[in-house]
């Protein structure tokens, strides 16, 4: 950069090229986010046909939604699905991420790329082959609980399509598989640039790897874990694809694993309800909206309380 | 910084779209070639015959774009009101009693040259006049249709003590009452194995056995009341409680291995069915053969090829459609795929009417299916038949599994078809 005091442009001809240069962004952002956002809203207040057209129905969407027990059950599912990946995921990302931090580890580039290899997987080719893993009569899971001599305790042939908590699993298991190497990298990352000498003055003081692990690592990635939660909030209500291919546009039989997007799907695509769709659309935007920003304060809290 | 460097990305290039369309579109205009663009699914274009097409057409290319059923009339129904439409554009039956209720959105094939009614006798009558809009606009020409029959495994019916002749076998049931009473003798001889792959597929088989849907002629909802309905949707019930079908989702993988490891004793297919059969359970060839459809009349399926308002080049589209829909291409497709024709000079053909396949012990195959397709009788099409084909589908799933009595679920399909529809 060179400071020429001596030029007499003004400032703010510099603003405009600053502008122009940032201006693509706020164009692109215009025309494919915001325009679509507020055209969702828009859409949310009319009875929409694609090929039978439109008419002005005011809030009635929003009023056939909270009346909607299948809308209350998609917003079970998704938590649940949610909870039930987030949770085991985020222990062992951090259980990885801890292994691959020893700096005696061998062949750290190759762990390193072999975790991330389920990420660049597509979620179709992996909702496929889990789909068949969790199948009733011949899916490698069931054949593994035999084996395992499950069946003595009760557990035998699960139907992991037509159960709820069985199918909740299923699917919460394709976005652990396909999530854990991405989230533990990032843990990694973080832990790599923890300060050696806080462990070395732990070691020093007697601290085990354990309590090193709880009483240094831990600490010292909060905002990792902020940052993580916030963004596997945002991704976990927009479960998707994992649903669909697995069970279908009606997340089964019961609804039992239709998530918020995916009823939203369906509207679209059985119901033929774009203005129905474009409300549910609408109530997710304000879920994710209240969640982060739950999420914000509590961690914000957290933080301020310790500093 | 990295924002700002993709902005001149950005600018780079919609300059060089800019460039390169100002380049190719002139060209474009100016030469002779013609690109016929077509929305299918499934196996409705056949590859094959579309190489040949061009080979006799030289200048003319055709690009098919395949998506799934659902997913193909989704991306319809957005295109056809605007200029973006393909030439061609396949529909479903289960979706062409909403497609046809806008008739000005598909073009009336009766008012291009030659006109579509010069062909409509060789055509299946009822299947032809399903493509047939109220107010008698020809929208399209169809292409195949499902037919029904049963599909059975001869070993397995043989070790069963069952007789095992296709005569003897279609004597079984004459009935649907008769055929679940046959699979209740075989689950409890056999145990830990299905007579039937899937017993929801009971449902669709009965319902196009009426003479009417879930519309009277007139187009109002009669579905809750037609005792047809009512029936199939008892008789699947009935074989769900007696534990005839297996709990697995159709063309699932796990359905897939029982197929192969013969888990099944009989499965409901329409024509295209057997060439799935034959190339998911290559093992099995010379186990199965294939008995009529219990009331005989049978269909699950089919395809019909339309051309939107708006499509670019609607002659040559019509030209192509009435070449592909034709005879000699429709045989070609039974017999390489299995695809069920429409023409009906071809049920009397030695080729088709005379088709027998080896994989299903030299079954009679042309023969059974031209039967059940020409008994089948006309009913009305409607705007959402396949809303309420899925919905009371998961109604008969849930009684399949067991979570709900059969009464609990019809009630609660006719709420969620209310809800849906309102």
């Amino acid at each position: 950069m060179s400071l020429r005091t001596s030029s007499v442009a003004p400032k703010h001809k510099d603003d405009k090229w600053g502008l122009l240069y940032v201006s693509p962004f706020f164009v692109i952002f215009g025309i494919f986010g915001l325009l679509p956002i507020l055209f969702t809203v828009y859409v949310s207040f009319f009875h929409w046909d694609p090929l039978a057209g439109h008419n002005y129905i005011g809030f009635e969407n929003f009023r056939h939604l909270f009346t909607d027990p299948y809308f209350y059950r998609a917003v079970r599912n998704t938590f649940s699905i949610f909870l039930i990946s987030f949770l085991p995921q985020t222990i062992l990302a951090l259980l990885l991420a801890n292994f691959l931090a020893n700096p005696n580890l061998k062949g750290k580039v190759f762990w390193r790329t072999v975790l991330l290899v389920p990420w660049v997987t597509s979620i179709l080719s992996v909702a496929i082959i889990f789909s068949e893993l969790f199948g009733q009569n011949y899916g490698m899971v069931n054949v593994a609980m035999r084996y395992l001599g499950l069946s003595h305790i009760g557990i035998h042939n699960i139907n992991w399509v037509g159960q709820t908590l069985p199918s909740h699993i299923a699917i919460a298991s394709m976005i652990i598989y396909r999530n854990l190497g991405y989230t533990s990298l990032i843990y990694l990352a973080s832990m790599l640039a923890i300060p050696r000498d806080l462990y070395e003055s732990a070691s020093l003081d007697g601290a085990s790897k354990l309590q090193q692990f709880r009483y240094v690592t831990i600490p010292q990635l909060k905002n990792t874990l902020t940052f993580m939660l916030i963004v596997g909030t945002i991704g976990g209500l927009q479960t998707f694809l994992e649903p669909l291919t697995y069970g279908g546009v009606q997340g089964g039989d019961s609804r039992q694993f239709s998530t918020l997007a995916l009823y939203l799907y369906e509207q679209i695509i059985i119901n033929n309800k774009l203005g129905y769709a474009a409300a549910i659309g609408v109530a997710i935007t304000i879920l994710t909206v209240i969640i982060s920003g739950v999420n914000f304060l509590v961690t914000r809290r957290i933080s301020g309380s310790d500093s | 910084m990295a924002r700002a460097k993709l902005g001149k990305y950005w600018v780079a290039a919609i300059a060089l779209f800019a460039v390169l369309g100002g380049v190719v579109s002139p060209s474009s205009q100016a030469a002779a070639p013609i690109t016929i663009s077509i929305w299918t699914y499934g196996n409705v274009i056949d590859p094959v015959l579309v190489t040949q097409y061009q080979k006799l057409h030289p200048g003319i290319t055709i690009v098919a774009k395949k998506s799934d059923l659902d997913g193909n009339a989704q991306a319809l129904r957005y295109a056809l009101p605007s200029s973006a439409v393909p030439d061609i554009a396949a529909i479903e039956i289960s979706y062409m009693g909403e497609f046809r209720n806008y008739t000005q959105y598909l073009t009336d094939l009766s008012t291009l040259t030659p006109s579509a009614t010069t062909l409509k006798s060789s055509y299946l009558p009822w299947r032809w006049n399903d493509m047939v809009a109220d107010s008698g606009q020809v929208l399209g020409i169809p292409t195949d249709v499902g037919g029904l029959a049963v599909a059975y495994r001869v070993d397995l019916f043989k070790k069963a003590g069952l007789p095992t002749a296709p005569a003897a076998v279609s004597a079984l049931w004459p009935t649907w009452d008769k055929y679940i009473a046959t699979g209740q003798k075989y689950v409890a001889k056999e145990k830990g194995k299905a007579f039937i792959d899937i017993a929801q597929t009971i449902y669709t088989a009965v319902v196009n056995q009426g003479a009417q849907k879930y519309y009277d002629n007139s187009g109002n909802l009669v579905y809750a009341n037609n005792p047809n309905i009512q029936a199939a949707f008892n008789y699947t019930a009935a074989a769900s409680r007696a534990n005839l079908g297996t709990n697995v989702a159709q063309y699932s993988p796990d359905w897939n291995v029982g197929l192969n490891k013969g888990l099944y004793a009989t499965v409901l297919a329409p024509a295209w069915m057997l060439e799935y059969i034959k190339q998911y359970a290559p093992k099995t060839s010379g186990l199965w053969n294939v008995a009529t459809l219990p009331g005989n009349a049978g269909n699950q399926g089919g395809s019909a090829l339309t051309i939107p308002t708006h499509a670019a080049h609607p002659q040559e589209a019509w030209d192509f459609i009435r070449w592909y829909t034709d005879a000699a291409q429709q045989k070609f497709e039974f017999v390489h795929n299995l695809t069920f024709p429409t023409v009906t000079a071809l049920y009397t053909d030695p080729a088709v009417g005379g088709l027998k396949d080896p994989f299903f012990n030299n079954a009679p195959i042309g023969k059974i299916y031209s039967a059940s397709v020409n008994a089948v009788q006309p009913f009305e099409l409607g705007k959402k038949d396949r809303l309420i084909d899925s919905t009371i589908g998961q109604a008969l799933s849930r009684v399949q599994l067991g979570k709900q009595l059969p009464q609990a679920a019809w009630a609660q399909a006719l709420s969620d078809i209310n809800r849906a529809i309102n």
